[in-house]
């Protein structure tokens, strides 16, 4: 149908006047347009926000209670996630293979789980099913039996997830370097727990975290998709209304906020495995933090995205990795900043020097307005596709309710993003990595770098991958 | 790497499932189009936000490696972010991620598909820049090698480091007798060393053409203005006189049950998977082993995993997938043992699951379930320009055609507790099965203290 129009272009593709060599021009941009959510709150104090997308018939619909992994006991790592996971297995009214069908057969997958500042139920699924799976959303959230029975399968499943998770070396060095940098501190254990934590955990301990922050006044209700406000808080009054609120306040949760101040690289030995993991973490600030976006841009233009500048010399430029990336992860009341990478066991010692400087150049000097510029987009891109679909918007929108900050942040966050100047960036990094004390972690095949990383690193520690102890600020069994 | 993709949409309700019914999906509102020089072109508008995904799906992959170059299609694939005649090593980035979008492509068997997100006022940039890969590819040797370095380090990620990395790569050689589907798409670091600057050119000059080419675009687009920039940039580049090489090789059926072992130096519990040859994706019966597949493997409520995991509690995970390809496939039942567990009881409990389905008739609740769980999965996916774009690039691939793309749900929903009798009795029970059991490998000493 356009034979001779193309036939033309491909007889004489030079002859006319575009200049092929170089890109067409940028037109004007359209506008990105983000309603605030709606918030309404019950009044057994459950918080409703509600974020409307017409288009698809569907929603998603994520309870969450506004406490988490940081409310993990020293001694019992592990508690929140392992709760949450029980929520879906067994109810006054079901057991737990009822409720995994009664759940798919409304077309969705019911999720539960832990993280920091918050535990989750969350289902999505088609506007029709909303309502049923609602009630089963308030079910296993209200009335979860916590069988014995379903604890022992629990942990099992657990501990062989961390037998496999703990034997792949990325993993591992992620997990130690946290306790590393922490210490003792809150922040310094994983939401998995470990293999002695999660054996020690009683079911006594489950039923007394239920019952501690599991209540409307320390949870919210989020709906994102094909759902009005008004129809979403008579849903939420006639599943959860009738959820009572404790007389007691909520009791605030201990933090221990430890942190392990210089400590020595710590080297995991696994003999014959064929890449390395390479982590390095340090405390950094809490999400409500005053420069958090100066945070957010610096973080990306170190590590944030395919284009930053440890990707840009470790992977494009030097082949050393299939990707490196620097996460800063704000929590409510503190953060954790971490770099993680994996590489050929021989290229360790290179990989770690090169990001040694590329942190400490972020805080040397302004970076280029044009640099700054790019990544600032790369963040508002980013952002902007988390409203793309029912899911991440629900979940983004949870993250705020975690954090206790207002959902119109939302609203706000690419102007915040925008207006952030490279002399802010600068700051930040000189404020909070000059000096910073990254725990490193290194988890390989020890013969393949073990010298050249000494001659840098002459203090480092060895540790043999079976004497690994994630509970020991040390690492070690025995300390 | 294995691949639910074949699931579509289409315009139905579901007439039998639990009360209510499932809302009506409406068809997804496609134009097609081939140029003179075969590039065929999908658009598909949609203004709900103001992004645009572009894509160009090429009809190569992993089956097409060059002998002796086993990984050369995905190594081929991360080299169309290099240089071009009139574009800088990684510029595809300054032009997506540096504005807000961003960039990705990935490398099956079959296809080798580039997708580029981006706010729609770039389109036009984005379509220049696509054209000027598929013409003027010009890859210089430094970032060759560098680039070939990564994708080394992206086989010991996933190959190497990856506790199960082995056993994965393990099926394919396994499953397959003469398809070239046998040699994966990831490769070894050895045939990746012996690739060269010579044969990136001569892949791309035989594969990367307009004529094996699809062009999608999805979003926030005006139509015609669209048309005149695919026709402005698109249309002049050649066509060559020289046919495409096509696999020719037919996996035969198997004659007999084979079985393997696979080792491993960091493997904490052992594991299994069975494989059956599978049709194409474009068979009458694909319908009915997607749904038998979603019975046996879709979520935590099905019967694998509530046999293996819940009940009998022997393993860590389980899983049942129908990874159908443009050729013939693999219907893969998967598990990881409980701790103590030995494979071979995990076999056994996984043929069980597979006989019982094939003997007794699924009950219709479970069979609307389990259509309600694909139509939700495919419902999500096309919330995005990247997921509609998706959705058709698979369609024409997998299917033959974009048209699928409106029609293959309601085949889904039509398939019968019968035809999924009928179909596990064909590609399973009376056919030959290959077995591979992974475990710790015990002999080696490794190095290391």
């Amino acid at each position: 149908m356009k034979a001779i129009a193309s036939i033309l272009l491909f007889a004489a593709p030079m002859l006319g006047a575009q200049p092929f060599d170089t890109a067409p021009p940028v037109a004007p941009p359209r506008p990105i347009v983000i309603a605030a959510p709606d918030v309404q709150t019950l009044p057994n104090g459950l918080r409703v926000v509600v974020a409307q997308r017409k288009g698809l018939p569907l929603v998603t619909a994520e309870l969450v209670i506004r406490s988490g992994t940081e409310t993990d006991p020293s001694q019992l790592s592990g508690l929140a996630d392992l709760t949450a996971g029980l929520l879906t297995k067994g109810t006054a009214k079901r057991s737990a293979p009822q409720i995994a069908n009664a759940a798919e057969a409304l077309g969705g997958q019911l999720d539960s789980g832990a993280g920091w500042d918050r535990s989750y139920v969350v289902m999505t699924v088609t506007r029709p099913q909303l309502p049923a799976a609602l009630a089963l959303i308030a079910e296993v959230v209200r009335e979860a039996r916590f069988a014995a029975a379903e604890l022992e399968r629990a942990r099992r499943l657990a501990l062989d997830g961390l037998s496999v998770a703990l034997r792949d070396p990325g993993t591992l060095a992620q997990l130690a370097a946290d306790r590393s940098a922490f210490g003792t501190g809150t922040y310094g254990h994983s939401s998995r727990g470990t293999p002695a934590s999660i054996a020690r955990i009683a079911r006594e301990d489950i039923v007394a975290l239920h019952a501690r922050f599991y209540r409307p006044d320390n949870a919210s209700l989020v709906f994102a998709g094909d759902i009005d406000p008004k129809d979403a808080l008579s849903l939420a009054q006639s599943a959860l209304g009738s959820w009572k609120r404790p007389a007691l306040p909520m009791p605030s949760a201990r933090l221990d906020d430890t942190r392990a101040g210089k400590v020595a690289p710590v080297v995991i030995a696994m003999p014959g495995v064929g890449q390395a993991g390479v982590a390095m973490v340090a405390p950094t600030i809490a999400r409500a933090a005053p420069d958090y976006y100066p945070g957010v841009v610096a973080n990306t233009l170190l590590g944030g995205g395919y284009s930053s500048r440890l990707n840009l010399e470790l992977r494009i430029r030097r082949g050393l990795t299939y990707g490196v990336s620097s996460r800063l992860d704000t929590r409510r009341t503190g953060g954790v900043w971490s770099i993680a990478a994996q590489t050929k066991n021989e290229s360790v010692p290179e990989l770690v020097a090169v990001s040694m400087d590329e942190i400490k150049r972020v805080a040397q000097a302004p970076a280029p307005a044009d640099e700054v510029e790019a990544r600032k987009l790369a963040i508002v891109g980013s952002l902007s596709r988390r409203f793309e679909t029912t899911e991440d918007l629900a979940g983004t929108i949870a993250s705020l309710e975690a954090n206790g900050i207002p959902v119109a942040e939302l609203t706000r966050a690419i102007d915040r993003i925008s207006a952030v100047t490279p002399q802010q960036v600068v700051e930040f990094a000189q404020a909070h990595w000059r000096d910073a004390n990254l725990a490193l972690v290194v988890a390989g095949d020890a013969t393949g770098f073990l010298d050249a990383l000494r001659k840098a690193y002459p203090d480092l520690r060895v540790i043999p991958q079976a004497d690994v102890d994630l509970d020991s600020p040390r690492l070690m069994k025995n300390f | 790497m294995l691949r639910f993709a074949a699931l579509l949409l289409c315009a139905v309700t579901l007439a039998h499932a639990a009360a209510p019914a499932p809302p009506s999906i409406p068809p997804l509102e496609f134009r097609e189009r081939v140029l003179g020089n075969g590039l065929r072109v999908v658009t598909l508008e949609d203004h709900s936000s103001p992004t645009v995904s572009v894509q160009v799906w090429y009809e190569v992959g992993g089956k097409n490696d060059p002998a002796g170059r086993s990984g050369f299609a995905h190594l081929f694939e991360h080299l169309m972010f290099k240089s071009t005649k009139y574009l800088k090593a990684e510029q595809f980035d300054r032009m997506t991620e540096d504005v807000g979008g961003n960039n990705n492509a990935s490398t099956r068997e079959d296809v080798t598909n580039y997708f580029d997100v981006v706010p729609s006022n770039h389109l036009e940039r984005l379509l220049w820049a696509e054209a000027e890969r598929m013409s003027n590819l010009d890859v210089i040797d430094a970032n060759f090698k560098s680039e070939r370095a990564v994708v080394q380090e992206e086989y010991r990620e996933s190959v190497l480091a990856n506790p199960y990395g082995r056993f994965h790569e393990a099926i394919a050689p396994s499953s397959y007798a003469v398809h070239p589907y046998r040699q994966g798409v990831i490769g070894n670091i050895d045939q990746l060393n012996a690739a060269s600057l010579d044969d990136v050119r001569a892949f791309h000059s035989t594969f990367y053409r307009p004529d094996n080419a699809i062009l999608i675009i999805t979003g926030d687009f005006d139509q015609k203005e669209v048309d005149g920039w695919i026709d402005k940039y698109f249309a002049g580049i050649p066509r060559p006189a020289s046919p495409i090489p096509r696999v020719t090789a037919v996996e035969p059926p198997r004659t007999r049950d084979a079985s393997y072992r696979e080792t491993g130096p960091n493997v904490p519990l052992p594991a299994v998977a069975i494989t059956w040859l599978g049709p194409s994706a474009r068979s009458p019966d694909a319908a009915a082993l997607h749904v038998a597949a979603a019975l046996l493997g879709n979520g935590e409520s099905s019967r694998v995993n509530q046999a293996l995991v819940y009940r009998g509690q022997i393993a860590q995970k389980a899983s049942f997938g129908a990874d159908l390809n443009v050729d013939s496939g693999l219907l893969i039942a998967y598990a990881i043992a409980a701790k103590g567990v030995a494979p071979a009881t995990l076999a056994k409990a996984l043929r069980a699951e597979i006989e019982r389905l094939a003997k007794t008739t699924v009950p219709a609740a479970e069979l609307a379930k389990v259509k309600l769980q694909l139509l939700t999965q495919a419902l999500n996916e096309r919330q995005t320009p990247l997921g509609k774009g998706n959705a058709l690039g698979d369609a024409i691939v997998y299917r033959g055609g974009a048209r699928y793309v409106n029609t293959d749900l309601d085949e889904l929903m039509a398939v019968t507790a019968a035809d999924v009798q009928r179909v596990l009795r064909k590609y399973l029970i009376d056919a030959k099965q290959v077995s591979i059991e992974y475990a710790q490998d015990t002999t080696a000493k490794a190095p290391g203290k």
